[in-house]
């Protein structure tokens, strides 16, 4: 009854293994799934996949997802604050994420403000470690997040809302639809969030001020399949939101942070025998607008707007081996009051090859070259290999060079852009070894990374703030992932923590990176019993440096959260939640002057029908 | 085999790390202890980052035996000094320490250090400070992308609060007080100034006196007002050199001397008649009557790894140097004879924006 479905939901926290899969499997995954590459070649990587029901049971931004379910380590100016991460020791820019395949990074300043993005539309997010550029373009050199939607054609009906209220009169408003048939899959998602966020820091009697938000934001995916061979989907995304910027301590803010951005993805797939061709046609735009003085109309602004023609020929040889070819041209527009308008162009073509030699034996390679009217870009690899010589225990090897462009800011700032800046680069390596059970895995991940070209903003001799392709860093870094599951009568366990070592080191000053914390650790529990269950999380951060020569610290933090759940109905369609954030009250800061909340409450409710 | 050597490696190194991020290893910070008297000396104004709430004041005795780090936390442990520390006045025994980004001004005692009070309300953008009879006088930005909002608020020593405030035009931001009139030297916040607004503290009659472009030092010796201008950038699309202009105090007349069109000079001091002013990494020295620039620098700075100047003082014969480093790091305070030999050095808070003798 319910517990085995319970269970299927354990087996979901679990990164997906399975080195061989099933034929029908395969084409179900053809076609419904919008991130293809993931997939298929990132075998020789760790690759993290969070589910619906993991997303569900955390707040709905993405940083909240993720810092507590990866290892990423998050700069959060303030809760719902901007947002960005060191994935792996890398600074923000070099951190791709990924929606449905295509790069939606900001081409203004490089990276995602990781508190812009809803969770609550997205069938699955994916955290790839390591280099991804030969497949994924420029950033992805300490990972890729992957935000992924789903279009299965199989006749359902079926819709969700989502509710969550918390303190400090935070809301959350959510609405999933799908109406699908043999021919039309369908979605439609709503999400707003909104709060006043004036959080006391704890144990002060000083609040947080300035720091209410809200967003809305709308997914709109469909999918059309004329027959066997021939499918069409489209995916669009659209997200508003306006944040007042909270000030840092013993500060006052007034200031405010509208950004608007919209995703569109045609796509087109043909099936023949030996052969997939997909062509994508898509369309990105960012906009953003900053009041210095929220009272008045006037504020700064800066747009880009991105198209991208992309085209990949999939070729089955002797059902063993895969190899793409994907040519792509993309275009962005960017302009701005403090930017200088230009475009930028861009060519690439790639080859990716998987070969399946034996049931314990793969290897994967890819490579891929760009060209720009702007600058050289490196020639891109990424080579893998995974090797199973025990039904228990695999290996995983993978070697990779890979990018991050100059941004529109870097290039264009009017007075500071450098237009000679070259793309960062990376030479990476990691080796990692899985062991599993049926109920039990552990996975053990070494890797190390020497970025050069590194651009950094500092002022030139004339006291003019300019980037420039000064510095050097050397990366190296263990990551341990350890996950059970176990159901039994009516009980169910699922347990996962994660501890990750990181050193980045800039090469010409011996010191280490800022806010790249040596140690973080993650642990999630779970335990069910028949209707109810209780989830808990700890979060560990240990000290992070604020300054480059390494005198001036945060200092280390742990985070406990847990809450409790109950399903109603026959099926436990309904459920309703009340977590707890931040138990012990632990004031902490993960950004210089920037406390975050101490102990908050959330009360949710999660209606299936 | 080998697999099972590198597991049992990559284990027995993760449970290494673990153990060391334990407990005794985090590093407690060092109990320290006013030294209760910070006369004699200099407070040096460290600004921190903007947007981050690191600023902070070090000392150094006039005989540099004494110094000492973070001295307004020290003395104030539950105070924050706030965002972007950017000009310190001294008025009876007190301090007064314009915090920019945190629109406050802190006050504290000048010898002790101690906290008495904070004026928040009636500032947007604070810049610089000068005092004229019971009253505090501070320039203020308004919002830097408005041109209109900028004013010198005026405050009232006695009830610390700001009382009235005078509108003026945009980007003040050095204020001295001479001969009854205060001084305001417009380098222009987010555009380019060229004028210095006289203003009678009386009825707030402004007469605007035009000099360089981009004024960044005000300075008065012997009835003249020397205003340093460091000219626009090159960035601007439309450089211009800097300029020294000379204002006779008695009829506001002017006088100038110009600089190479790519001379972009800041910084400028004037100590026993004699002048200083710095660009780049360089120090120069003329005399206040001289009319042509000095062609070679005094000395330069550059020994030191000091990447521009960015803060400046010549006071009891020796010539300080504030250096930001990367902008990041804590800062180095150079101390130099004024024959331009290094005494000594001094690493103090982020970003060393100015120093204030006591």
């Amino acid at each position: 009854m319910s517990l085995k479905k319970l269970v299927v939901i354990f087996l979901l926290f679990c990164c997906q293994y399975a080195l061989a899969q099933d034929t029908i499997a395969i084409k179900l995954q053809e076609v419904s799934v919008s991130d293809l590459l993931l997939k298929k070649h990132s075998e020789s990587q760790s690759v993290l996949k969070l589910s619906d029901s993991v997303t569900k049971n955390n707040k709905p931004s993405l940083t909240n997802l993720l810092n507590y379910n990866s290892l990423i380590y998050f700069k959060e100016n303030g809760l719902g604050m901007v947002s960005s991460v060191s994935f792996r020791g890398t600074t923000a820019q070099q951190t791709a994420v990924i929606w449905n395949g295509i790069n939606i990074n900001s081409q203004l300043n490089g990276q995602t403000d990781f508190n812009t993005i809803s969770t609550r539309n997205l069938n699955s997010i994916s955290v790839r470690s390591g280099g991804g550029s030969a497949i994924y373009g420029s950033s992805a050199i300490g990972g890729s997040v992957h935000l992924n939607n789903d279009l299965i054609f199989k006749k359902a009906i079926s819709g969700e809302v989502l509710v969550d209220y918390g303190s400090f009169n935070t809301l959350g408003t959510h609405f999933n639809g799908k109406i699908s048939s043999d021919k039309i899959a369908s979605q439609i998602g709503f999400s707003r969030n909104s709060s006043d966020n004036d959080y006391t820091f704890p144990r002060t009697n000083k609040k947080n001020e300035n720091g209410q938000y809200y967003n809305n934001s709308l997914n709109v995916n469909f999918g059309y399949k004329f027959n066997e061979k021939h499918f069409v989907k489209f995916y669009n995304q659209s997200y508003n939101g306006e944040r007042h910027f909270s000030a840092a301590l013993g500060s006052v803010s007034k200031s405010k942070y509208q950004n608007f951005d919209t995703r569109n993805l045609l796509e087109w797939k043909a099936f023949f025998n030996a052969f997939t061709s997909t062509l994508r046609f898509a369309h990105l735009g960012e906009e953003y607008k900053y009041f210095e003085n929220a009272g008045k109309d006037a504020f700064s602004f800066g747009k880009s707007v991105t198209a991208i023609v992309k085209y990949n020929a999939e070729f089955h040889l002797f059902s063993k081996m895969t190899i793409n070819g994907i040519v792509d041209y993309t275009q962005t527009k960017g302009s701005g009051s403090d930017l200088i308008s230009d475009v930028r162009k861009i060519g690439s073509a790639s080859i990716l090859v998987k070969h399946n030699v034996t049931h314990w034996f793969l290897y994967e390679l890819s490579s891929r070259k760009e060209t720009t009217n702007q600058y050289q870009s490196p020639l891109l690899f990424s080579m893998g290999t995974v090797f199973k010589p025990l039904s228990f225990y695999r290996i995983k090897l993978n070697g990779s060079r890979n990018f991050r462009i100059p941004s529109f800011n870097d290039l264009y700032w009017e007075g500071s852009g450098n237009k000679d800046l070259k793309p960062e680069s990376s030479y990476q390596a990691e080796l990692g070894h899985e062991f599993f059970t049926k109920n039990v895995s552990l996975q053990l991940t070494g890797f190390g990374m020497k970025i050069s070209d590194m651009i950094q903003w500092k002022p030139n001799l004339s006291g003019i703030w300019t980037p420039e392709n000064v510095n050097q860093v050397k990366t190296y870094g263990l990551e341990v992932v350890l996950k059970g599951n176990k159901a039994f009568g009516n009980h169910g366990f699922d347990f996962s923590s994660s501890y990750g070592f990181t050193k980045s080191i800039n090469e010409l000053t011996g010191k280490e990176l800022i806010y790249v914390p040596n140690h973080k650790w993650v642990t999630n529990f779970l335990y069910a019993y028949r209707r109810f269950s209780i989830n808990a999380q700890v979060l560990y951060n240990g000290q992070v440096f604020t300054s480059s020569d390494n005198e001036n610290i945060l200092t280390d933090y742990m985070v406990f959260n847990s809450g409790i759940r109950y399903g109603f109905g026959k099926k436990q369609n309904y459920k309703v939640g009340f977590q707890t954030a931040n138990i012990t009250n632990e004031n902490y800061q993960n950004v210089l002057g920037r406390p975050m909340p101490g102990r908050n409450y959330t009360f949710n409710i999660n209606l299936n029908f | 085999m080998k697999f099972i050597k590198i597991t049992a490696f990559t284990l027995f190194t993760a449970l290494f790390f673990t153990s060391c991020s334990n407990d005794d290893e985090m590093v407690t910070p060092q109990l320290q202890i006013p030294l209760g008297n910070y006369a004699s000396g200099v407070l040096i104004l460290n600004q921190g980052n903007f947007g981050t709430p690191n600023s902070t004041m070090s000392y150094v005795s006039d005989d540099l035996a004494k110094f000492q780090d973070n001295i307004f936390g020290i003395v104030n442990p539950d105070e924050t000094l706030g965002d972007t520390g950017q000009d310190l006045g001294f008025y009876g025994d007190k301090a007064y320490i314009v915090v920019n980004n945190s629109n406050k001004i802190e006050i504290v005692n000048r010898y002790t250090m101690k906290h008495i009070t904070s004026i928040t309300v009636g500032l947007s953008n604070p810049r610089y400070i000068a005092f004229y009879k019971g009253k505090g006088y501070v320039t203020n930005w308004g919002d830097g992308g408005s041109d209109t909002d900028d004013f010198v608020a005026v405050i009232n020593l006695t009830s610390n609060t700001v009382t009235s405030s005078i509108p003026v035009a945009e980007g003040p931001e050095r204020i001295v007080v001479e001969n009854d009139k205060l001084y305001v030297a417009h380098k222009g916040g987010y555009n380019f100034g060229n004028t210095v607004s006289m203003i009678n503290p009386v009825n707030n009659a402004i007469t605007p006196i035009t000099v360089g472009d981009v004024p960044n030092s005000l300075v008065e010796n012997n009835g003249t007002l020397y205003v340093m201008c460091e000219g626009k950038p090159s960035w601007s699309g439309s450089e211009t050199g800097g300029k020294l202009v000379k204002i006779n105090l008695s009829n506001n007349s002017t006088s100038s001397i110009a600089f190479a069109t790519t001379s972009h000079p800041s910084n400028l001091v004037i100590d026993n008649d004699l002048m200083y002013y710095t660009e780049g990494s360089n120090i120069y020295k003329m005399n206040v009557t001289a009319t042509s620039l000095p062609i070679d620098e005094l000395f330069s700075t550059t020994a030191q790894g000091v990447y521009g100047v960015y803060s400046f003082a010549v006071k009891n014969s020796k010539i300080f140097v504030g250096d930001a480093v990367d902008y990041s790091s804590n800062g180095k305070v150079y101390i130099y004879s004024l024959s331009g030999v290094l005494k000594k050095d001094y690493t103090v808070g982020v970003i060393p924006a100015g120093f204030y003798f006591n």
